[in-house]
């Protein structure tokens, strides 16, 4: 097998890198056109716009970055994690545009929370003139893209978390920290979040970039006068005109070009802020003499060297604290706290979901009654009627992830290290390149393929988008695995494909199967390519809820948003049983 | 300046003035000559063709109708019609331009039937993306209203010139809850009196969403002062001197707007939702029958009433077209005709169904047929029509657009 290695990777690598250059190059080249680009720098609105989608972006990144560490943070020193980790997959399986409606009937002038004040305590009888949706700052954006990607940067932190290598190691740095006398929090924040955080570049920065050029959800929540570059990008690719069209490939690549930047600009400074958080500067201690990575490698009980009595007490108060959260079945004082911030997010999607199951059975509703005038389940039956469309989405979405997950274990099992950590950006382009853009190369390699209107075009552009996500879903996990289980396997004999079938792929369960519900999820919710690719001959759940959502009906919207929302749900609930953890007793020492 | 640049960077308004100037005189007596095949040839060579159908499909009748046109034609020519569902008629005009740089030849495309109207066709035709003229060979065309409605022969001002079927009318109208606003305002002028005194609670949607720009445009055919130019190709000269009591208009109504006419509404829909929330007062529909649509499906208080100014709203019609690389044509004008048939659209005007007004003469159909159109007006329906007044020439659409663009947004 082993002579065979470099080859097949280099026919994998092939597989995937061919056609996603093709994507790119041709998306790329629709650049190349300067009176596009004239006509875009002619234009009133896109310098304003372009400074709307970049202030959402940054905010909503910066926010669900803090939020997620928080949380984080809370949950590993409070030992909770896993606890925390329960209500992810429903949080994720939301669509973005089900959030962001649900979300704007929440905090609409004639919504819920008003309707809830109104008018025995605010005296209103009409909706007040506030701007707090689709307002002008952009904080309706904001605050639903942070909601909608701190579980999405969660979920990837924990996917790092779970693998055994680095949990136990970060577990026992934490520990080690704690008897050098910083509190647990402290220690987090020293030790083990500068590990973490940068094994998170492309999980943030896809964020960023979703954030930069994310349509849907600017559609219903973000600015309208004017909106965000993307949406205008989106509006210009839709028009008739081919100049037009032109112009908005132009915006596109705007856009383009200010994920690039702003992704170095992180890179930058996460390099500084990693440099500082190494040098140690903590309250407890002074900035290490000899050894620049303390964090690693610390000068092991620096109080008991010097001999103060305080530093003893302290280093005795740590190591007691040390052992205590050793104990597994005590839950963290910390617990609490994460439950709170958790508990928020958890009540935020929670009153969201009421809002569009609500909504998705409302008639006749003025402002300021509290409950419909008129309940009808119209739109269910509209729902009902093209359930169909369930076994397109189904069946794509199935093939797409199981084509993707076999092409990234083999990628990640026979490539060479450095020839993966090489070729990540070019398999994570998908991922950074905005949607607007990306469709129009995809469409392009698939006319000159003669694929449109074909179901293999479909499967291969629903592949091509969905690899990405598994492949950085999976990754963590797949080359974490303890090396010393081969070892193990070879010296009693078994060959490679045993020790694959009977000990590595049973033991990566988890992973495998939580990687394939996110390649299925991500397919489920592609609206761009479906559409193109499938030259509109196969309507999935997504494209209809998106067509019918043209005629901004809350309740069809709804409904749809239901349906989108389930069929995720459904994925990372069998993902959850197959991956669900063997139970052992552990005898107790 | 040989460069290819200038060619790119030429407008489409441009284009469209080659192409209005070419199509108004040549083409007319060119597709008149064009021998039709029988049409019995033509059912004979649909029998069993699939017809990828794109159309619009934010509707639920609408798509719910399509679903039985397809039982019909199914049933009774073998046809079977596919509803490719689309949100917006300009990707389907985007991908069959974009087959066509792609090299493909005619009976290659993905798109057999496409329902479009004004900008959309225009473009098409402009782009040479639609094949031969076919509507004169379809036998029900002989009933379609061409004097009364001389819409179904000019799309916003462009010829048909034959290479696209009418389908229905629409007619700018706008409703409202009648105990919210008991007197309805007959005028812009009017509108822009209620705007002053109810602030907040009158918008309309954003251009170029196609609402809005028809709201735009109902303003410019009450105030400006040359009509006649709006009815012609759009040129940079007429421009400043035909708009300007439009803008004066806005200016003059946008502070009294919702969110004082900083912010507006993305499309039609939203402002619907708004109307029935209490939000905004007025909402503004292109189907007549719209209000009573969403009174029965219980979307809007049976109190809704619709109307159209006294003195007319703009009106147009919308098409069926078949573009140039379509692989079932035969089927497509199969489609096209059935769609035309009294049935249909005595199906298309039923309130129950879909509730849009015919493009047909009911003066030339038999009684019995006739019979089928008759209903007594339901709560929300429009009660006294308005003359529909003519789209202005579709050339003004982007110029007018860019510049609502540039001064409001």
């Amino acid at each position: 097998m082993n002579n065979l290695r470099l080859p097949a990777a280099l026919a994998l690598l092939l597989l995937a890198a061919l056609p996603l250059l093709a994507t790119a190059a041709l998306a790329l080249g629709a650049l190349f056109d300067a009176s596009a680009w004239h006509a875009l720098w002619q234009d009133p609105q896109w310098q304003r716009a372009l400074t709307y989608s970049i202030w959402t972006g940054l905010a909503s990144t910066a926010l669900a970055w803090w939020g997620a560490a928080a949380l984080l943070a809370q949950g590993f020193v409070g030992q909770s994690l896993n606890r925390l980790l329960r209500g992810l997959p429903v949080m994720l399986a939301t669509p973005h545009a089900a959030f962001a409606i649900g979300l704007a009937f929440l905090i609409a002038p004639s919504g819920w929370l008003l309707r809830a004040a109104s008018p025995w305590l605010t005296g209103f009888e009409f909706p007040p003139p506030w701007p707090t949706t689709q307002d002008p700052w952009g904080l309706g954006l904001i605050a639903a893209l942070t909601a909608k990607e701190i579980p999405f940067l969660l979920w990837t932190a924990a996917t790092q978390l779970q693998r055994d290598d680095l949990r136990q190691r970060w577990r026992a740095e934490h520990a080690l920290a704690q008897t050098l006398g910083y509190s647990p929090q402290r220690a987090y924040w020293r030790v083990v979040w500068p590990q973490l955080a940068p094994r998170l570049f492309w999980p943030l920065l896809a964020v960023l970039a979703y954030g930069l050029t994310v349509v849907d959800m600017a559609l219903v929540i973000g600015p309208a006068s004017p909106p965000t570059l993307a949406v205008l990008a989106w509006q210009w690719l839709q028009d008739a005109d081919l100049a037009i069209n032109a112009q908005g490939a132009a915006a596109g690549g705007v856009l383009a070009i200010v994920v690039l930047v702003s992704a170095l600009g992180w890179r930058a400074l996460q390099a500084v802020a990693t440099h500082r958080a190494r040098l140690g500067n903590g309250e407890r201690g002074h900035e290490p003499k000899r050894s620049p990575t303390p964090s690693v490698r610390p000068e092991p009980f620096d109080e008991l060297r010097t001999g103060s009595v305080e530093g003893l007490k302290r280093t005795r108060a740590s190591i007691v604290r040390w052992l205590r959260q050793a104990q597994p079945e005590r839950r963290g004082l910390g617990g609490t706290k994460t439950a709170f911030g958790f508990w928020l997010l958890a009540a935020l999607y929670a009153a969201v979901l009421l809002t569009l199951a609500i909504g998705s059975i409302a008639g006749v509703w003025p402002f300021p009654a509290l409950w419909p005038e008129a309940l009808t389940t119209q739109a269910w039956h509209s729902v009902w009627s093209s359930r169909s469309t369930l076994s397109t989405t189904l069946v794509l979405a199935l093939a797409a992830a199981v084509l993707a997950l076999a092409w990234c274990v083999a990628w990640l099992e026979l490539a060479p290290r450095h020839w993966d950590t090489a070729m990540r950006p070019l398999l994570n382009l998908p991922l950074v390149l905005p949607a607007v853009l990306w469709v129009v190369g995809l469409y392009r390699v698939a006319l000159w393929l003669r694929l449109e209107g074909q179901w293999s075009g479909l499967l291969l552009a629903h592949t091509a988008m969905v690899l990405p996500y598994v492949l950085l879903a999976l990754s963590p996990a797949y080359l974490g695995f303890d090396p010393r289980y081969q070892a193990l396997s070879a010296s009693l004999g078994h060959g490679r494909w045993r020790f694959l079938l009977r000990v590595k792929w049973p033991l990566l369960r988890r992973a495998l199967s939580a990687s394939a519900a996110v390649g299925f999820a991500v397919s489920v919710a592609q609206y761009l390519p479906t559409l193109y690719i499938g030259a509109g001959r196969f309507s999935s759940v997504t494209t209809e809820a998106v067509t019918l959502a043209a005629g901004a009906q809350r309740s069809l919207t709804s409904a749809y948003a239901g349906l989108q929302f389930l069929l995720p749900v459904l994925a990372f609930g069998i993902a959850a049983w197959v991956g669900r953890p063997r139970r052992f007793k552990v005898a107790t020492t | 300046m040989t460069t290819p640049a200038p060619t790119l960077a030429l407008t489409r308004r441009h284009l469209l003035l080659a192409a209005g100037a070419a199509t108004g005189s040549a083409l007319p007596p060119a597709w008149a000559q064009t021998a039709a095949p029988a049409w019995t040839d033509i059912e004979k060579a649909a029998r069993g063709q699939t017809v990828y159908f794109n159309a619009w499909a934010g509707s639920e009748q609408i798509n719910a109708y399509i679903q039985w046109a397809a039982g019909e034609l199914l049933a009774t020519h073998g046809v079977k019609l596919e509803h490719v569902k689309v949100s917006d008629a300009a990707d389907v005009v985007k991908r069959v331009r974009a087959e066509k740089a792609a090299g493909r030849k005619a009976g290659e495309g993905t798109v057999d039937l496409i329902w479009i109207n004004g900008e959309n066709f225009a473009a098409m035709k402009r782009d040479g993306l639609l094949g031969a003229p076919f509507t004169q060979t379809l036998p029900n065309f002989a009933y379609v209203d061409t004097t009364g409605k001389p819409t179904t022969l000019n799309d916003f001002s462009v010829p048909t010139d034959g290479l696209e079927s009418p389908w229905g009318m629409a007619q700018l109208t706008f409703f409202a809850d009648s105990q919210r606003l008991p007197q309805p305002p007959q005028s812009t002028a009017e509108l822009l009196a209620l705007a002053r005194k109810q602030p907040g609670r009158i918008s309309y949607p954003r251009p170029p969403a196609f609402h809005g720009t028809t709201f735009i445009k109902q303003v410019l055919l009450e105030h400006t002062r040359d009509a006649a130019a709006l009815a012609r190709p759009f040129t940079p000269e007429a421009f400043a001197g035909v708009t300007a009591p439009l803008w004066a208009y806005l200016d003059a109504l946008h502070p009294h707007l919702w969110r004082g006419g900083k912010q507006f509404p993305a499309n039609a829909g939203a402002i619907r939702q708004m109307v029935s929330d209490g939000e905004l007062l007025i909402a503004l529909t292109f189907n007549p029958n719209d209000a009573a649509n969403e009174i029965v499906a219980k979307r809007l208080p049976a109190t809704t009433t619709s109307w159209q100014f006294a003195k007319g709203t703009v009106g147009n019609t919308h098409f069926v077209a078949i573009p140039y690389n379509a692989q079932a044509r035969a089927g497509a004008m199969v489609v096209a005709n059935f769609l035309l048939s009294p049935k249909a659209q005595a199906r298309k005007a039923d309130i129950a169904h879909w509730g849009d007004p015919t493009v047909l003469d009911l003066a030339r159909l038999p009684a019995a047929e006739r019979a089928a159109f008759a209903a007594a007006p339901l709560p929300g329906q429009v009660k006294q029509t308005a003359p529909a007044l003519p789209e202005p020439h579709a050339s003004w659409v982007e110029p007018l657009e860019k510049e609502w663009t540039r001064r409001y947004s």
